[in-house]
């Protein structure tokens, strides 16, 4: 959507609100609202909640729902008919002046900011204060400029809307201004995550030519608040006798490895290998704290980048709960892409459909001259001084190696793809050592472990670690029995997860990005992408003979 | 964002023991949990596994915990007025309510019998609910034979049927407890359900012998057991396909159940 459509929609919603809580529903408003079609998954939990309500309210609206509905408003409202008089006053003043009064600091405040814009408020009846919530919407209505909204929301209306929308659920008797409190609550907080979306669009999508010195002036800036992570040299070896490259801090950019893929994936920044999640007492448990409080920014390849939303899917999406100690990391993570500068040896992405990112805040070109495209606002100024260019970020659109993806579609062929002699060849060829989940971008599975301090106390913590789902203990349950006993059994478990079941479930897109690093690490040298084509070649012919 | 991997402390009322190697532990809980739920119990120092429900009263939860694994050894050290750590319930439960009305046969094998206890239990003292609950228990042998004075209780008002598969002892068959399914007369009822629980094989063989004796698919409910570290779906431990037992099981209607394959 363009971003002057997303400003419109969001306007008129912000008309819509200013009605609702300017003065009482009428006939015309009530027709009105029984002629929309409420959304039933508008994708905000709290708008859906207001939704809900108001649809409910709608529903059941007998003859007398405009007195009804009048008679709410004055008592939420204008405190009629309360004996102590308490209400959700509708007032700025109110929550936010040093007393519950009207006409304090707050309200002069608005009416200065109203000036200085010159825009004509409409409508607005001489008893009603300038900072009352309806004016307050209509003017958020009224702004173009994405700076301006996004200062006057959060400066004033998100101050107060929590609380203000707090009380008209207290003292709200129909569920119709229950619900448009949600509503309220709701689309404000979307609003502020929108339009700082927008923000960072405006000021962004500028390039720069860099030299090393002043992109290590830039990692040194950047570094008082955020931990920059890249692929760099580790100083250890691995089994083919090339030095480790893994995720690491770096301040200089001669650190980055941009030419070889990383021996293992950036997601060990922001899914650690082992964290502590609880620590106990005897009676006690208690949430880890992350002691660090500043944010994170991964330089990697759009690989790594693609493979984070399938985290994301597993932590944050899936059972319909957000991981703490997931979200408490991933929250903080910004990424560089850094471009290819050529499909490396073992990657597959172009056939996963991973080669292509968007989602980034900077893209790097690293090689004899730096190139780096801004996307971000936040970072709009951080190049300040750089040669201005013109840079296109390119992606890798041709692999060395090629897959084609299964195609399971239906129970008979999954179970036609399960019972497959192909995967009983694994049981001798893989020794279960669990490396190619190590290194995998999107394997998430954990197991956790309790550890105590020392024998004489019961105070420890519970720590949680990758776990593999190649290794034979990966479904042994207390009582010694195992789900599934083989290697094959196995490799099957995720080749389909990898390739066909989290897609199955999420919807989106396969699990595996095709990043190769499963290849490069296994010791028997079973490469993954003849694997997945040795699957797909098993079943058709499986398929076939049917 | 609310920590759900976050236990919280709950106290041990009552330790029973019922076998040489299992354990009932009565822990104070007013939570709501339904038939066949589980909770996640930890030990500190120990860790965590997923139990079902085996019993439930005013203000309190019962696990009935088999020793074997770490866990499990752990839980012995506890007695009543020590804090056991858990979260939960978790998972879908027994279809109790349109069990109701209609005959119904639960074949338990072991501690299988544990999750299917507080819905034996709700329709012994609900017994206008169900005209008719035929109760088939198997267990290893008699040193393995399970909340001996409630099967004695269960012979008043439901047709039952106990089994040991060596050993012997009064009141009990020998053999397997599959063997007394085709005693059950599906072809008589007009409608009814199944409840199977207990090891996978013993849970397969069931299955099967309940379809070969003319039982519909789609009236058998079984009920998994899986590794499990979090039971709330990020684990990946029980994952089955694009299936999460923790989230859409542990109960499973066999027409899905069938298609589960690990």
């Amino acid at each position: 959507m363009k971003t002057s459509e997303i400003m419109t929609g969001r306007k008129d919603f912000y008309t819509f609100l200013q009605r609702l809580f300017y003065k009482e529903v009428d006939a015309q408003l009530l027709g009105a609202l029984k002629g929309m079609t409420f959304s039933e998954n508008c994708g905000d939990a709290e708008m859906q909640k207001g939704y809900d309500a108001i649809a409910a309210y709608l529903k059941n609206s007998g003859e007398n729902s405009l007195d009804e509905l009048a008679a709410d408003f004055s008592k939420v409202f204008l405190g009629a008919g309360s004996h102590e008089g308490n209400a959700a006053f509708p007032y700025e003043s109110v929550y936010m002046g040093e007393k519950p009064l009207v006409m304090q600091k707050p309200w002069e405040e608005v009416k200065k900011i109203y000036a200085q814009h010159g825009l004509a408020l409409e409508n607005v009846p001489s008893e009603m204060m300038e900072d009352h919530i309806s004016i307050e919407l209509q003017f958020m209505a009224q702004l173009d400029d994405i700076d301006d909204a996004k200062a006057f929301l959060s400066g004033h209306l998100l101050c107060w809307a929590d609380r203000f929308c707090a009380d008209i659920e207290k003292y709200a008797e129909t569920d119709f201004y229950k619900g448009a409190a949600a509503l309220l609550r709701g689309f404000l907080k979307m609003d502020l995550a929108l339009l700082t979306e927008l923000e960072g669009q405006e000021h962004a999508e500028k390039a720069y030519s860099v030299t090393d010195a002043q992109f290590d002036a830039v990692i040194e800036r950047l570094s008082k608040d955020y931990k920059v992570y890249a692929p760099r040299l580790t100083g250890k070896f691995g089994r083919n006798g090339k030095e480790i490259v893994r995720f690491g801090e770096i301040k200089s950019v001669s650190e980055i490895v941009y030419d070889r893929q990383s021996d293992f994936s950036a997601k060990e920044v922001y899914y650690p290998v082992m964290q502590t999640m609880i620590y106990f007492t005897e009676s006690e448990s208690r949430e880890s704290e992350l002691k660090d409080d500043k944010g994170i920014i991964i330089i990697a390849h759009p690989c790594d980048i693609n493979a984070v939303r399938r985290l994301d899917s597993i932590f944050l999406e899936n059972g319909n709960h957000g991981d703490v100690y997931y979200a408490r990391l991933r929250n903080k993570v910004k990424f560089v892409m850094l471009e290819c500068a050529e499909s490396f040896e073992n990657c597959f992405c172009v056939s996963a459909g991973s080669n292509v990112c968007e989602d980034y805040a900077m893209a790097l070109r690293l090689g004899e001259t730096n190139s780096v495209l801004v996307k971000d606002g936040e970072f709009a100024a951080l190049f300040n001084g750089c040669e201005e260019t013109e840079f296109a970020p390119k992606f890798v659109t041709e692999n060395k190696k090629a897959v084609n993806m299964p195609k399971v579609e239906g129970k008979d062929d999954v179970k036609l793809a399960s019972g497959l002699e192909y995967w009983n060849s694994f049981d001798e060829k893989c020794i279960s050592c669990g490396g190619c989940n190590t290194v995998c971008p999107t394997c998430a599975c954990f197991d956790t472990v309790d550890v105590i301090y020392d024998e004489t106390s019961v105070d420890g913590e519970r720590r949680r670690v990758w776990s593999s789902c190649m290794l034979d203990t990966f479904t042994l349950t207390a009582g010694g029995g195992r789900a599934r006993k083989t290697a094959g059994a196995n490799m099957r478990f995720k080749v389909l997860h990898k390739t066909y079941d989290f897609k199955k479930r999420f919807g989106k897109e396969n699990m595996c990005v095709g990043c190769g690093r499963c290849t490069s690490r296994c010791p028997k040298d079973i490469d993954f992408a003849e694997v997945v084509n040795g699957f797909t070649e098993a079943l058709d012919t499986a398929k076939e003979a049917k | 964002m609310e920590n759900i991997m976050l236990p919280k402390p709950h106290k041990i009322l009552r330790v029973l023991k019922e076998t040489q190697a299992e354990y009932t532990f009565r822990v104070e809980c007013s939570d709501e949990s339904k038939h066949g739920q589980f909770y996640m119990l930890s030990i500190p120092k120990i860790g965590e596994a997923p139990i079902s429900v085996s019993g439930r009263g005013e203000g309190y939860v019962e696990f009935t915990i088999r020793k074997v694994g770490r866990l499990t050894d752990g839980m012995f050290g506890l007695a009543a007025g020590d804090n056991l750590f858990m979260r939960g319930p978790y998972g879908n439960s027994f279809p109790v309510e349109s069990f109701e009305g209609k005959p119904l046969i639960v074949i338990s094998g072991g501690t299988g019998m544990c999750p299917v206890r507080t819905t034996l239990n709700y329709f012994y003292d609900n017994p206008e609910k169900c005209p008719e609950v035929r109760f088939m228990a198997g267990f290893k042998a008699p040193d393995a034979v399970l909340f001996t004075e409630e099967l004695e209780k269960f012979k008043d008002r439901f047709n039952t049927q106990y089994c040991l598969d060596t050993g012997e002892m009064e009141g009990f068959k020998s053999g397997f407890v599959t063997q007394c399914i085709s005693d059950v007369p599906f072809a008589d009822y007009e409608d009814y359900n199944v409840v199977i629980v207990g090891p996978p094989a013993m849970m397969h063989i069931a299955a099967q012998e309940c379809v070969k004796c003319g039982a519909a698919e789609e009236k058998i409910w079984v009920s998994f057991e899986r590794k499990m570290s979090c039971a709330v779906g990020k684990c990946g431990h029980c994952k089955i396909n694009e299936t999460y037992v923790c989230l859409e099981g542990p109960v499973f209607n066999y027409t899905k159940a069938k298609e589960l394959l690990d």
